[in-house]
């Protein structure tokens, strides 16, 4: 029996639908994903709902799961997901050496940091199963296995001393924006797109306020006069991502000057306050959505229900949908039916998994 | 007599030469002779990099006899022998080399498939926090596979180029690699000719690693030994980093020259 559409399912359904357009560069329909009029976009959504999802494993104060079920269940979903991650990313090498070959291009074989697969392969595959060297666009599921991973110590810490999972999950996160601790990449030198050591955070604050009390109780109590001050910071945010960062110069914030800039990587404070703000705002609208449009909302939430099959799928499309754009030159057109097609198959994967399960 | 007034006018003389030196070594460096390019990347009659000043550069070489490099763009940074650092590692050690006691350090902050116009945000973040002097940008390949309008191309690496110059961080761009199959394509093309355009108006060094390739391949083929794509591909890694190495060299002592074309402001 599938749970009806809520608003964390629609959500995670809608932050899947923008990861995928916006997984596709230069394609038109970017200019109309959220991004545009915000500073954080989809993947603060996904993994803050990610961290809101943990709530269901967790169980309830007056039920909850036993801990050595828990380690089970949340190790075994971190390794489905490593699993899932390793499958899409040998898809998606295999799709740019057919491209390269096909389109007799080669510079599409260095696309999406791709290059060192195929010139440096004995190295660069012990850096793909270490999860150390990543694909352009395929590096949000290994900050999910890392943060699924930390999982259950987040979750018995949160049964055991509630009161120190929010600061400590703080301490490490204002730590790494200090003294900018970062995961470096190899072989190719560098560093994780997703910094884990900061994105834990939001992990954390989605578990934190999916609960009735604490934090998401107090958050509950508080809602209207929170979302009077989130709006105006949704506002300058909207502001601030459409006309561009250049009212804040980097180089002139003083240090630690992470602190104070806007990056993906650290997912900064200003991104972070703005996101947070962004879900107080939004979260009074799903009733009206949903009576808006229910169909969008049914199939958002299958998505949402469905999210690692619907996420794969799109990674995989997307990518898809760059060679395809490449090779009829784009347009509109293109673009359109790579959107919609696009989103269909998403779909009709989730709809096929929930048959499946219906099935048995 | 005679001969104190000629130690003494040799003392003048000598003191004059030493304060002189002194002067000047304080503003200009000894330029070091560079090696040439190994044989297979040479690529007579293209222009692979005009001499352009690395002012910040050069400064913070007499200052701290330290540099900090930023390699960022949108393409894969290093592709061979990327475990030993790739063709970072040819620019430092080619630098350290020609300069003794000079401490180089690259940072590499390149993610691949990056627009120019998200890489150019991140630029600005990755200066601030790393203190670089020069990056080097390798820029266009993702805009020009993801069909951005060359237009907007322009605009958001002149926005970019414009900051930096206005924070005093040198910059080189890193332009787009040759293909066969590219070489017709007109979008590819035109971001291709887009990089030199703002390079030119900009007065800022640009890597010319497509007219290196393009003319290494034409030799080869007149050799009557055409080079696979492979083969390309390798000359294009290498070649770049060898002519990048010097370009940085050369830029430690070029003469400031005023932009080619002054940039029309919207």
């Amino acid at each position: 029996m599938t749970r009806p559409a809520n608003a964390v399912d629609f959500w995670r359904g809608v932050a899947l639908i923008t990861i995928f357009i916006n997984h596709i560069p230069g394609i038109f329909y970017q200019n109309i994903t959220h991004r545009n009029v915000s500073l954080s976009d989809s993947a603060e959504l996904f993994v803050f709902l990610a961290g809101w999802s943990l709530r269901y494993v967790v169980g309830r104060p007056n039920d909850p799961t036993p801990a050595s079920q828990l380690m089970l269940r949340l190790g075994g979903r971190a390794f489905t997901l490593y699993a899932a991650h390793m499958l899409i990313v040998m898809i998606a090498i295999a799709m740019l050496a057919t491209a390269a070959r096909v389109l007799e291009n080669p510079i599409l074989l260095e696309w999406h940091n791709a290059a060192p697969v195929f010139f440096e392969p004995a190295t660069t595959h012990i850096g793909l199963v270490l999860l150390s060297h990543q694909l352009g666009y395929f590096d949000i599921l290994p900050l999910y296995v890392v943060l699924l991973l930390l999982a259950p110590g987040i979750a018995l810490l949160h049964r055991t001393a509630p009161n120190w999972l929010l600061p400590i999950s703080f301490m490490v996160y204002v730590t790494a924006l200090v003294f900018q601790i970062t995961v470096p990449t190899w072989p190719t030198e560098g560093q994780w797109f997703f910094n884990p050591l900061c994105w834990q955070f939001i992990f954390v604050l989605g578990f934190s306020f999916s609960r009735e009390y604490g934090p998401g109780g107090w958050a509950r109590r508080n809602i209207s006069w929170i979302r009077r001050i989130a709006w105006p910071i949704v506002i300058a945010g909207g502001i601030f991502a459409w006309f561009g960062s250049g009212w804040i110069d980097p180089t002139k914030v003083p240090e630690p000057k992470l602190l104070f800039i806007n990056g993906k990587t650290f997912l900064t404070p200003i991104r972070l306050i703005q996101f947070l703000a962004l879900v107080a705002a939004l979260s009074v609208i799903y009733p009206s959505i949903e009576r808006a449009t229910p169909q969008f909302v049914t199939f958002s939430a299958m998505l949402g229900r469905n999210s690692l099959h619907a996420f794969c799928a799109g990674s995989v499309l997307s990518l898809a949908g760059q060679i395809i754009r490449f090779y009829f030159k784009g347009g509109i057109l293109i673009d359109t039916v790579l959107v919609v097609s696009g989103i269909v198959s998403m779909g009709v994967i989730a709809w096929v998994v929930e048959w499946r399960d219906r099935s048995k | 007599m005679a001969r104190q007034i000629e130690i003494a006018a040799w003392r003048l003389a000598c003191a004059a030469v030493l304060f002189f030196g002194v002067l000047t070594a304080d503003d200009t460096l000894a330029q070091p002779s560079l090696n040439p390019v190994p044989k297979d990347c040479q690529a007579p009659g293209s222009i692979v990099a005009a001499d352009r000043p690395l002012i910040n550069l050069a400064s913070a070489l007499r200052e701290r006899k330290k540099i900090t490099i930023l390699a960022i763009g949108a393409s894969s940074i290093g592709r061979r022998d990327s475990a030993s650092g790739g063709y970072h590692a040819v620019i430092e050690t080619f630098l350290e080399r020609t300069f003794k006691g000079l401490d180089v350090t690259i940072i590499n902050r390149g993610v691949s498939g990056e627009l120019a116009i998200d890489a150019g945000e991140r630029i600005k973040t990755e200066v601030a926090l790393t203190g670089a002097e020069l990056v080097l940008w390798q820029l266009g390949t993702a805009d020009a596979l993801g069909l951005v309008p060359v237009e907007k191309f322009k605009e958001s690496t002149r926005d970019t180029v414009t900051w930096l110059k206005q924070h005093k961080v040198d910059m080189i761009l890193i332009g787009l690699r040759y293909a066969r199959g590219l070489a017709t394509d007109p979008h590819y093309q035109s971001i291709r000719t887009a990089i030199a355009e703002i390079a030119k108006e900009q007065g800022i060094l640009r890597i010319g690693r497509y007219e290196v390739v393009e003319t290494i391949e034409k030799i080869k083929q007149q050799q009557g030994a055409p080079a696979s794509e492979i083969e390309l591909g390798e000359a294009d890694y290498s070649c770049m980093a060898e002519y990048l190495a010097r370009a940085i060299a050369t830029g430690l002592f070029a003469k400031e020259q005023p932009a080619t074309v002054p940039r029309p402001r919207p």
